[in-house]
């Protein structure tokens, strides 16, 4: 127990080093997941609305809004779309996917706009809205509106999953050092425990000094430097012959 | 050659025929075998491979039906089938078309666009119909059209669906389907147009959000824009609503409004829990609803355990594209009611997924039935072995035919929609009756 002592500055060293790895790395994985996920879903988004609105040509020129509200209603089956709207190039509101109506923030909203525009519509949700133009603007505009909340939550997930991976090696990384730090003081436990025998003049035969002299590290060599000392020393410390006085 | 040479039913050459064949003739034919190229041997097999499509073991012609038997429009498909069925029993027991029985081969979508584009696949490439028969409803219907077209090389039509829609009636997808009834925007141009002449100018609309709603909200404002005026307001409701569910978020969107009528475009459980949310909140002005809707399950939910009957119902207004049931005077209606009465055809029990209670009567079974007699008409007009490439040809032939309900009906290249004529109907005595003054009552 009292080598341990020799590794604690050690061990709390390590412990320090692997805080350091899982917050840091943890805090860049928050920002990248965040950062590529929203970038990525904005990005889908976007082509989302450009895809409804290069397939909206032809329907909206026929007038055929029943096919135009078919389309639209295929995308917000895909996860992460909560809406679609396309509005005409005077503003009206052609098609939408709105239950039970159409939200009083879009109703005043600019109906051209295509910018990235986040948007908090009452009892629905937090919303990231791209827009994309029909035919340059002039047949109208489909705007499609990705759930923040959905995205926060994969993120959650993303960042989640990396921390519970990053906190399973710290864990394992502490209980391996702790063992190796073990496996590292048990030859100097047996050195001490061989000293004190010898300082105490106590029989040095029997397995364990046995084992700690036949040791070919350092350890063993310190043992058997120990007992070379300890024998030299004997015939030293011997008090010397009493002088014959009477001669 | 079909033609030239007598067959039987199924297509087989006719004995008398087989005995005319000499050994010269047999010597001919194999060296004409022998020295033609390999792809017309393919050819010839894939034409009769062709002709053999839609026709089954016992050389009964196959319809392929793919409609709502499950969920909460399930009434919708139960009596659209139920009125067809009586019409192909009837002519089956009377041995049939041109000795050819009528089978129908039905698949269930619960009126969800997925299950009924997979449905059609069946239909078309496993079970190989006829055609395609009474499918139910503008979302499902709009999906199969693009199926259509992509396999319009075997003419796999789609006839009489039950949907007043635009797409089957317009390019790109109007050359596979033929339909009976008149459209949606007859019949919201009706609504607005006697809602507007009765001094009733601020029109709402409730809809369901999706292709339908679209198709009715789409017909409400054009006929409003001829008068010279908007939609007051308009409120949604997600496909497939129970009349559990509450629409008062609805009525209180249209509330704000201030409109002087509703038009719904839904199916009968949503709309009749707007009707029922909307008298309760006060919004009481006349509430219109499409043929679609299904008007008996639409009276029976708004009716039934009330103490007055008439108190969720006094506002309904309701088109239909088929003329009363009740009116016997009409010959159609005599016969309908005459063969639904001696056939009463159930659905199959293996598509029964929740308990339903049919009508003895109802606007969509009579519609159903009316569907079928065209189709039988149709199909007796087909040449020789029934061959999906002479069935443009037998529709178009169609000219003032008589359906036995006062209304002449025709085909043609640029008339793919045999009636035209709307009907309007209101709750009386817990009945739908004719509406003929709506100065009267809604005035």
């Amino acid at each position: 127990m009292k080598i341990r002592k020799l590794f604690q500055k050690t061990q709390f060293g390590i412990f320090g080093l692997f805080g350091l790895i899982v917050l840091s790395t943890s805090a860049l994985t928050i920002y990248t997941v965040q950062t590529h996920l929203s970038t990525e879903y904005e990005g889908n988004s976007r082509n989302i609305a450009k895809t409804i609105a290069d397939a909206s040509v032809d329907i909206l020129l026929n007038r055929n809004l029943a096919t135009l509200q078919s389309l639209i209603d295929q995308f917000v089956e895909i996860q992460g779309i909560r809406y679609v709207y396309i509005t005409s190039d005077t503003g009206e509101f052609l098609a939408h996917t709105f239950v039970p109506g159409i939200p009083e923030v879009i109703l005043e909203s600019d109906p051209n706009e295509t910018r990235a525009v986040n948007r908090q519509l009452p009892g629905m949700g937090e919303f990231v809205e791209v827009g994309s133009p029909i035919l340059a603007g002039f047949a109208g505009t489909v705007h499609v509106g990705m759930d923040l909340d959905v995205i926060g939550l994969k993120i959650q997930r993303a960042i989640g999953q990396q921390v519970y991976l990053i906190s399973i090696l710290l864990v394992v990384g502490v209980l391996g050092s702790i063992w190796f730090v073990n496996l590292a003081a048990r030859p100097l436990g047996e050195l001490l425990a061989f000293a004190v025998k010898l300082a105490k003049e106590e029989d040095a035969d029997g397995a364990e000094t046995e084992h700690i002299l036949a040791r070919d590290d350092e350890a063993g060599e310190l043992a058997r430097l120990l007992l070379h000392i300890s024998q030299r020393r004997t015939p030293a410390d011997e008090p010397p012959p009493a002088a014959d006085g009477t001669g | 050659m079909d033609t030239q040479n007598p067959t039987d039913k199924d297509g087989r050459t006719a004995p008398a025929a087989r005995a005319g064949l000499t050994r010269r003739t047999f010597v001919r034919a194999g060296l004409a075998a022998m020295l033609a190229p390999p792809w017309l041997h393919s050819m010839n097999a894939g034409a009769r491979a062709a002709a053999m499509r839609g026709i089954g073991p016992d050389g009964e012609i196959v319809l392929g039906v793919s409609a709502a038997f499950s969920g909460p429009s399930r009434g919708l498909g139960t009596e659209l089938y139920r009125g067809a069925k009586s019409y192909f029993n009837h002519v089956n027991q009377n041995g049939g078309v041109n000795g050819r029985k009528i089978a129908l081969k039905l698949y269930d979508d619960g009126y969800q666009p997925d299950p009924c584009v997979e449905n059609t696949v069946k239909l078309m490439l496993e079970d190989q119909v006829f055609l395609l028969f009474g499918y139910v409803g503008t979302p499902t219907v709009t999906r199969v059209l693009p199926m259509l077209k992509k396999f319009q090389a075997q003419r796999v039509y789609l006839f009489f669906p039950f949907t007043g829609a635009q797409p089957q009636r317009e390019p790109p997808y109007g050359d596979f389907a033929f339909n009976l009834r008149a459209s949606y925007r007859q019949e919201t141009a009706g609504l607005v147009n006697n809602f507007v002449r009765i001094g009733r100018r601020r029109i709402a609309m409730f809809y369901q959000a999706d292709a339908y709603g679209r198709s009715g909200w789409a017909g409400v404002r054009a006929a409003l824009a001829r008068h010279g005026y908007e939609m007051a307001g308009e409120a949604t409701y997600r496909r497939g609503t129970r009349f559990t569910g509450s629409m008062r978020a609805q009525v209180e969107i249209l509330k704000k409004a201030s409109p002087e009528a509703v038009i719904c475009v839904g199916a009968y459980a949503a709309c009749a829990a707007f009707a029922r949310d909307a008298v309760d909140l006060g919004l009481r002005v006349p509430i219109a609803n499409l043929s679609f809707v299904g008007s008996e399950n639409l009276l029976n939910l708004l009716s039934e355990g009330q103490d007055d009957p008439g108190a969720y119902t006094r506002y309904l207004v309701n088109s239909q594209v088929v003329p009363s049931y009740e009116d016997t005077s009409i010959p159609a209606v005599k016969e309908y009611r005459e063969l639904m009465a001696r056939y009463d055809p159930q659905v199959p029990k293996e598509l029964v997924k929740e308990a339903y209670t049919p009508f003895p009567n109802s606007f969509v079974s009579l519609e159903g039935f009316l569907d079928a007699k065209l189709m039988v008409e149709i199909l007796r007009r087909l040449k020789g072995r029934p061959d999906r490439s002479g069935l443009q040809e037998a529709v178009f032939s169609v000219r003032d035919y008589d359906l036995g309900i006062g209304e002449a009906v025709s085909f043609g290249p640029e008339r793919r929609q045999g009636l035209q004529k709307v009907y309007y109907t209101v709750v009386e005595d817990g009945r739908f009756v004719t509406l003929d003054d709506w100065e009267a009552k809604f005035g």
